[in-house]
């Protein structure tokens, strides 16, 4: 379980403080996915460097199973929106990368990383380096490797942006099984509120900066669609997306009144 | 034979082509009058020098100085480079302070500093060195530097996320991320490192191939001045093949983003 309790953030800016995050409080209990979306630029990627520990929050604590976060936290795997793996190293040497650095021994790290690259659809692909590889396989790869040290909770920083709509889909859904499987704590920071609604049991919206919880909605459909594609075919679906929207404030302009 | 296959073997044709006119006309015409002997000399010529040097046991020596002075220089200067160029971006305090200091040094030209060197370390092998390492340094230190200020964040931050120590992110990312800046260091370098030593013997000296060929210079004794100058070219493309094969090995991978 992953619980911010009146988290606030802000860091010295030329004229005063720059507020990013103010009181924010929310949990994600265990075997529950929570989405966060909000604004551009509100925060929401700070709301994960917070859980993470590479961040200290201003005031208020991050919470991991009761456990208040100090630092790199063993307990927490995480995807990024960027391609993190090590250009350099093999795709499976990438996948263990986490196990090594734990200090696990070589044979048993190898095998556990085989056996995760099995299961994602990278068999065969162990020994060729990450370019070679399509974004939808480096993003699966990456998800190998954040699984493989088997985390408690597993944070997502808008993974999914720069794969495309397909692929994307796919791979949402890995995630989801995955997660579901597992019965783990699972954050997800996106600015598509489609996502959100496809993946999430729970979304919490933020307000602009500084960002405050400003509505969170329980997604009746999470666990009876069949999967992330069924979701927009769902009752409600589209009521949900019209609320968040209007909950995001956010203006198009130019638009025909 | 497919048009690839042809096109080599008419690409190494010519070039045989190519040298063996060079050869035949230099023979020719300083044979001939045509070419005067006090600015060419014919291969003949150059090869009797040759003979000459090795006669007397001045040639090898000679050749074995500055390979030894720039291949010393080159692993020297590049080590310190390498290893200077990784530890200071660690020290953001440290670097700042001396980054103007490094890049003044760095533009002193190096036959402006090569007397001082003689001055410190005397005629003999340890001058000559100490230029080549003092060039090279340089020329590793520069990419390898740009290179781990650059350094993608994320991968940091993604380690930093599993756990690893600071020493961890430093041999697992910051190390391998600066490789193919050693390789572009040691490509420069190599070339650069030859210079260095050659000027250091130019400057002051008692052997090594940059003696010999000022010794040539000045007592207007051509073949051997050419000598030099082949000998000096074949170890500089011997060296810089060295490197290129190397590189194979160092940088086996590439980059995400040079697809």
């Amino acid at each position: 379980m992953l619980e911010f309790r009146n988290i606030s953030f802000s860091f010295p800016g030329r004229r005063g403080a720059i507020d990013v995050l103010r009181d924010v409080s929310f949990t994600c209990g265990q075997d529950e996915i929570v989405a966060v979306i909000g604004p551009s630029g509100c925060g929401k990627s700070t709301l994960l460097s917070l859980a993470t520990g590479l961040r200290t929050p201003t005031s208020g604590d991050v919470f991991i199973d009761g456990k208040a976060v100090k630092g790199a936290d063993l307990r927490i795997g995480m995807l990024f929106q960027q391609n993190t793996l090590l250009p350099w190293r093999s795709v499976v040497e990438n996948v263990e990368l986490g196990l090594e650095i734990r200090g696990e021994p070589k044979e048993a790290r190898r095998k556990r990383a085989l056996d995760l690259m099995q299961q994602y659809g990278l068999a065969g692909f162990d020994r060729k380096y990450p370019h070679v590889l399509s974004g939808g396989m480096q993003k699966r790869a990456a998800l190998a490797q954040t699984l493989a040290i088997e985390p408690s909770v597993l944070l997502l920083d808008e993974p999914f942006a720069a794969l495309d709509a397909q692929t994307r889909i796919v791979i949402q859904n890995d995630v989801v099984k995955t997660c579901r499987a597992r019965k783990r704590t699972m954050l997800i920071v996106t600015h598509d509120i489609a996502e959100a609604l496809a993946m999430a049991d729970r979304v919490v919206v933020l307000s602009r900066r500084p960002a405050q919880v400003k509505e969170v909605y329980e997604v009746s459909f999470s666990r009876e669609a069949a999967s992330v594609a069924d979701a927009p075919a769902m009752p409600g679906f589209a009521e949900y997306y019209r609320r968040i929207w209007h909950a995001l404030d956010i203006s198009i302009t130019g638009a025909a009144a | 034979m497919n048009s690839s296959a042809v096109h080599r073997l008419l690409v190494i044709l010519g070039r045989v082509v190519v040298l063996l006119v060079i050869l035949l006309g230099a023979e020719l015409g300083v044979r001939s009058g045509v070419m005067s002997r006090l600015f060419f000399s014919s291969p003949t010529e150059i090869v009797a020098a040759l003979q000459a040097q090795m006669a007397d046991g001045s040639f090898l020596p000679n050749v074995g100085i500055t390979a030894f002075e720039t291949l010393l220089g080159l692993v020297a200067g590049s080590l310190a480079g390498m290893a200077v160029g990784l530890i200071l971006p660690q020290m953001r305090l440290v670097a700042n302070v001396f980054e103007p200091f490094l890049m003044v040094l760095n533009g002193i030209p190096v036959i402006v500093i090569a007397p001082l060197f003689i001055l410190w370390l005397g005629l003999g092998l340890a001058s000559k060195v100490g230029i080549s390492v003092y060039i090279v340094f340089f020329t590793m230190f520069i990419p390898v530097y740009t290179a781990s200020l650059r350094l993608d964040r994320t991968f940091v931050d993604a380690l930093r996320v599993m756990g690893a120590s600071r020493s961890q992110i430093f041999w697992k990312v910051i190390v391998p991320s600066s490789l193919p800046s050693v390789y572009t260091g040691l490509k420069i370098g190599s070339g650069l490192a030859l210079i260095g030593a050659v000027i250091g013997e130019f400057v002051a000296s008692r052997a090594g191939l940059g003696h010999m060929i000022l010794y040539a210079s000045g007592t207007l004794d051509t073949p051997s001045l050419y000598l030099g100058i082949i000998t000096i070219a074949i170890f500089a493309a011997a060296l810089s093949f060295a490197i290129d094969a190397m590189g194979r090995l160092l940088v086996h991978y590439r980059f995400s983003d040079e697809k």
